[in-house]
């Protein structure tokens, strides 16, 4: 079993999204428990992933197809699986915060929550403090992470966190921002709870976030 | 030499004899709300006509005392005459592509009177009109996307990025080979309206892709681009490139524009004796939320490395006070 686990952890990291149905086939007609092929296999690649990127090892396109390959992988895996044995580690509410319209790093975030066993929303780019608030209230994540690109567009996650004071919800949702402007110290001074610098360090954060609650 | 703004700035790209003074320089745009009040002008109209864009451009110089003026502020000019859908956003936004007409990685329809497009025509009308106003007095900046970035606004970014992860080179290639006689046109035709120098943006950026991306895909075809250009190039690519400086070397263009990522001591000795250097003044902390002193101390740290032009390391926010811009000109004032 273990030399199968390996296999298919190969192919995610390997981002060879032709053979990984296949090979999930084969694991789970050998009787290859279900969860073992979760963690062991897909969510050990994406923080083999993960890492090889903080390192700048690989980058973006590399990083995508593996996402992909475990996406493929999760959408054969999830139907075979109880409802009560959802997997999920906790749930995440990502958007792009209004007047910015980048998303390659919030999608990124979102995929490698996914693969870590996350259950993502993503609101998409170009979100009012409106919508979100509405959506926490609606969907009651355990994580709220906001994504920004332009400097122009950074005190719109200041906004987001005095609204959600304003409204009572601030204690009932961590906040993590990110994108290429951010910083923990800007990150300490809107008074959101993290900052990830990229998305393997977004992972490392939502389990030691939902791991405190 | 006599040590006027045209002079200082040409010299400087080739490395050559020093002025009075480092230049400070602009490829790309250093439009802030302070300087549309000033100037009297706005986005969106400097990106749509002519005399508004020149007028920015010149009150760049004017205003902030910037040794260069450059009329183009947005990246999307070239991808609006493509037939992208753009929304050219308003005085708090910056435009962004509406669309991807090339998803599905379909031929690139590049029409034959592309230097005739509303979004071309205004930037070739507006260098005509700097040319006029301070042609040989100040350097004029001409500004054009290069094949990479093209491909973004055509394809999508993060499409054109999977292909790329998915191994679908030959696409890839195939997409970078139909754009690049945009680039090649309108960059020329950007010398014959009056630039004494053109911009070549081009985001194969250290935080998308790496060095080995960079130098099968892109490196060829910026090597011909280069060849077919007669006047001389600036490589603007953003994020940390450090890994990468030689690779721009080998490029052909004749200086690289950098950010603060890159630490400028190390870029001058990696390839200062081989392109001339333009940065790099780090925007989100100390352009936008740092003080005048903190700009003035940085420029000065790449003064002192060795940086040939002084400038902001990208577009700068919309934000940014003028107070901190105009930092960076008293800073190459003191001299060497």
């Amino acid at each position: 079993m273990e030399r199968i686990l390996e296999k298919i952890k190969d192919i995610v990291v390997g981002g060879r999204f032709r053979e990984i149905e296949a090979q999930l086939e084969e694991a789970i007609q050998g009787g290859v428990d279900l969860h073992s092929l979760i963690n062991q296999a897909m969510i050990a690649a994406m923080d083999v992933v993960g890492d090889r990127f903080a390192k700048g090892k690989i980058f973006v396109p590399e990083m995508l197809v593996s996402a992909k390959t475990m996406e493929m992988g999760l959408e054969i895996l999830q139907p075979l699986l109880k409802e009560d044995e959802s997997l999920s580690r906790g749930s995440v509410l990502l958007c792009t915060v209004k007047g910015d319209v980048h998303d390659i790093g919030k999608n990124l975030v979102g995929m490698m929550l996914e693969g870590a066993g996350f259950r993502v929303t993503d609101l998409g780019v170009d979100q009012t403090v409106e919508t979100v608030l509405e959506k926490i209230d609606e969907i009651r994540p355990d994580i709220l992470g906001l994504s920004a690109l332009l400097t122009t567009t950074m005190p719109e996650m200041q906004k987001v966190i005095e609204e959600l004071n304003a409204h009572g919800l601030r204690d009932r949702v961590s906040v993590m921002i990110g994108g290429a402007p951010i910083s923990a110290k800007f990150a300490r001074h809107i008074g959101a709870d993290a900052y990830g610098k990229d998305a393997a360090e977004a992972v490392a954060i939502a389990r030691s976030l939902t791991a405190s609650q | 030499m006599k040590s006027s703004s045209h002079n200082l700035i040409m010299s400087a790209l080739s490395n050559g004899r020093r002025g009075e003074r480092p230049p400070a320089g602009n490829p790309t745009s250093v439009v802030c709300h302070g300087l549309m009040d000033e100037a009297g002008v706005s986005f969106p109209a400097a990106h749509l006509d002519a005399k508004a864009m020149a007028d920015l451009a010149l009150a760049g110089h004017e205003i902030l005392g910037f040794d260069t003026v450059m009329p183009e502020y947005s990246v999307q000019q070239e991808a609006a005459a493509l037939g992208c859908a753009v929304d050219w956003g308003d005085r708090d936004r910056m435009p962004d592509n509406k669309d991807f007409p090339n998803e599905d990685f379909s031929p690139v329809q590049v029409p034959e009177d592309l230097l005739e497009k509303p979004s071309m025509k205004v930037v070739l009308e507006a260098l005509s009109i700097l040319r006029r106003h301070v042609g040989g007095r100040v350097a004029i900046i001409g500004k054009v996307m290069g094949p990479w970035t093209l491909s973004y606004h055509m394809a999508g970014t993060q499409n054109f990025l999977l292909q790329i992860g998915m191994g679908e080179t030959e696409k890839i290639k195939s997409m970078l080979r139909q754009l690049m006689p945009v680039t090649i046109a309108f960059a020329r035709a950007q010398f014959e309206a009056g630039a004494d120098v053109v911009v070549m943006a081009d985001h194969a950026t250290g935080n998308l892709v790496g060095p080995y991306h960079y130098e099968e895909l892109l490196l060829p075809i910026h090597q011909e681009i280069t060849a077919q250009i007669e006047g001389p190039l600036i490589l603007h690519v953003c994020g940390d490139c450090s890994d990468r400086l030689e690779l721009f070397a080998r490029s052909g263009v004749e200086a690289y524009h950098f950010e603060w990522q890159v630490d400028a001591r190390e870029a001058v000795e990696k390839v200062g004796h081989l392109i001339s250097l333009v940065g790099n003044i780090n925007n989100p902390e100390v352009l936008f939320q740092g003080s005048p002193e903190d700009v003035y101390e940085q420029a000065r740290y790449a003064v002192a490395a060795g940086v040939n032009i002084i400038g902001p390391e990208c577009a700068i926010p919309l934000a940014t006070p003028i107070e901190n811009l105009k930092a960076i000109v008293e800073a190459v004032r003191e001299g060497y």
